[in-house]
């Protein structure tokens, strides 16, 4: 339903928004898009059309290593959350509804928690004087405090896993709440077991959210310089940091909007194949 | 049956592991700006308040948190304002090409990892001549929670009952009468949820800011930069503040997420 009286001409309200839009949204984009054509000699920019930066991003073995672990990483820290998220969101489907809605507020609210103070809040988890070292001395499984968990990228790994879990879980849970439970009562009623049930029906219908989430994941891991900028030390230099550094102490921004440009194409692509995957044939 | 019985525990095992990890991380920062710890243990009996008072009297510290407020205040009620035209303005051509494309574009600085937003920004801002400062945050902000104001007003307008409106156009009133009275009380409260959401949203942003920020920062730049430098204790007392905050925060979001719930499901019943 409509609010405004219909198909009205556009008016001063719509041409202004349109200014507002193209001013501070389609601008500063075409600016990024083409300040990776660009150069820069003796710290300033030349502005004459060049694909050098992209031929260098190619060439470059330190930039072609960085690009290649990060996404990497980011498809391990996606395939892990993918297991995790999926048990989680089964296990809180399962449980009675007042359980069931307690545990999803759980899981929303450390989304509108500070993002660097989640990452910050690993650091003391994973630290040589940490609660996982504290843990595992306990346990038994180690003598001394285990090093080896912050400053590299196993530490990334394990941030980015734990920060970006509510990504994964919800989008799932979603997708489970939404069976039927008519579709459930007609398989248990033709004599499927609970097996059958699961790969034939519940597995199927629910993986398109865990699709979205690791979407979601790999996108947000993949593009992120905060994470292994504070936990990755020297070892744990990413992609994202390698951007983030040609717009400080490397001053060169058109590289940097190069290197942008790639991390961008492969999150449209991402975000496309999942689209087309999250919404199988016979959803559409 | 026993199969059943282990598939369970490693479920529930799985699922005390997730929510164990999103919350001792933080349970710990907590316990540790009260408390000091020696080889990897609390100790209980340091009980103090010490890290909080130091933290009254870090003067870069009050001026991160006002520089927040103001940018999270100005960025919500500007991008408030343009997200409503912008959902009138699909709400009432919904197949038109110009809805279409408006639908796509606003996503996209929500959407783009933050980094693209924030360089893209900075960029533009050095292009025009417009020095990195309070403004330019303020600009980041906004086009970053635009997307999230936009899709909640139109998700109320979509809702609306027609019949309001013509009934209010029948009666003789101006189109600016109409939205007036008719449309701006209908879309209060949705606008007070997002408006609480996006703010919230603002106030933790870190990646864009961190591009768009000159000498000013905001509390989550000037948190990063102390904790890039090393541990200082206070930065516990410091992040249980901000969380205590943003849970507040949250729980506004949520009871006026409710009474909007409320509301939509009264309209549609009138409906």
């Amino acid at each position: 339903m409509t609010v405004g009286a219909g198909r009205s001409r556009p008016g001063i309200g719509d041409y202004l928004l349109w200014s507002v839009i193209a001013l501070f949204i389609i601008v500063p984009l075409g600016c990024f898009l083409a300040y990776g054509f660009f150069s820069v000699v003796d710290n300033a920019i030349v502005y004459r059309p060049t694909v050098g930066n992209f031929a260098e991003l190619l060439s470059n073995p330190s930039y072609r290593a960085t690009f290649l672990r990060t996404i990497r990483m980011a498809f391990e820290v996606s395939a892990i959350n993918l297991v995790l998220g999926y048990a989680t969101a089964y296990f809180i489907w399962l449980r009675p509804p007042g359980m069931r809605n307690f545990l999803v507020i759980a899981l929303a609210i450390p989304l509108l928690m500070s993002y660097i103070i989640k990452i910050y809040a690993m650091r003391g988890v994973l630290g040589t004087n940490g609660l996982l070292n504290s843990a595992l001395m306990a346990l038994g499984i180690v003598d001394e405090p285990v090093s080896a968990l912050l400053f590299n990228l196993t530490a990334v790994r394990i941030t980015l896993s734990v920060v970006l879990l509510p990504f994964m879980v919800l989008p799932i849970y979603i997708a489970l709440e939404r069976i039927p439970a008519s579709v459930l009562h007609a398989a248990s009623d033709l004599g499927a077991n609970e097996l059958q049930t699961f790969t034939g029906i519940i597995l199927p219908l629910s993986l398109p959210g865990g699709i979205v989430g690791a979407m979601f994941t790999f996108v947000l891991a993949s593009g992120d310089f905060l994470a292994p900028e504070l936990v990755g030390g020297i070892e744990g230099f990413t992609y994202g940091r390698l951007i983030f550094s040609q717009f400080g102490l490397a001053f060169n921004w058109p590289l940097g909007a190069a290197l942008s440009i790639l991390l961008m194409c492969v999150a449209l692509g991402v975000i496309f194949v999942a689209r087309r995957l999250g919404n199988p044939r016979w959803q559409r | 049956m026993r199969r059943l019985r282990l598939l369970d525990i490693s479920l529930a095992s799985v699922t005390t592991l997730v929510y164990l990890a999103l919350y001792l991380p933080i349970l710990l920062v907590f316990v540790l700006s009260f408390f000091s710890m020696r080889r990897g243990r609390v100790n209980w009996e340091t009980f103090s308040l010490g890290w909080y008072a130091k933290l009254f009297d870090n003067e870069a510290l009050g001026d991160a948190l006002r520089n927040s407020l103001l940018v999270g205040g100005t960025a919500v009620a500007a991008a408030a304002v343009f997200a409503t035209v912008a959902a009138l303005h699909v709400n009432a051509r919904p197949s038109s090409r110009s809805a279409r494309i408006l639908e796509y574009v606003i996503f996209l600085p929500f959407l783009l990892p933050p980094i693209i937003t924030g360089l893209s920004l900075l960029i533009y801002f050095r292009e025009t001549g417009i020095p990195r400062g309070i403004a330019t945050i303020i600009v980041g902000h906004a086009v970053f929670v635009l997307a999230i104001i936009y899709r909640i007003v139109l998700t109320r307008l979509n809702v609306l009952s027609r019949s309001l409106v013509e009934a209010a156009h029948d009666l003789g009133a101006s189109k600016f009468q109409t939205f007036r009275y008719i449309v701006l009380p209908n879309l209060r409260m949705p606008l007070l949820t997002a408006g609480i959401l996006a703010f919230a949203l603002s106030f933790d942003e870190t990646m864009i800011t961190l591009f768009l920020t000159g000498t000013d920062a905001t509390l989550p730049v000037r948190l990063y930069a102390m904790m890039r430098v090393g541990f200082t204790p206070e930065i516990n007392a410091l992040i249980t503040l901000i969380l205590g905050f943003s849970i507040v925060l949250t729980v506004a979001v949520a009871f006026a997420w409710r009474r909007n719930a409320g509301l939509e499901n009264n309209s549609a019943t009138r409906i």
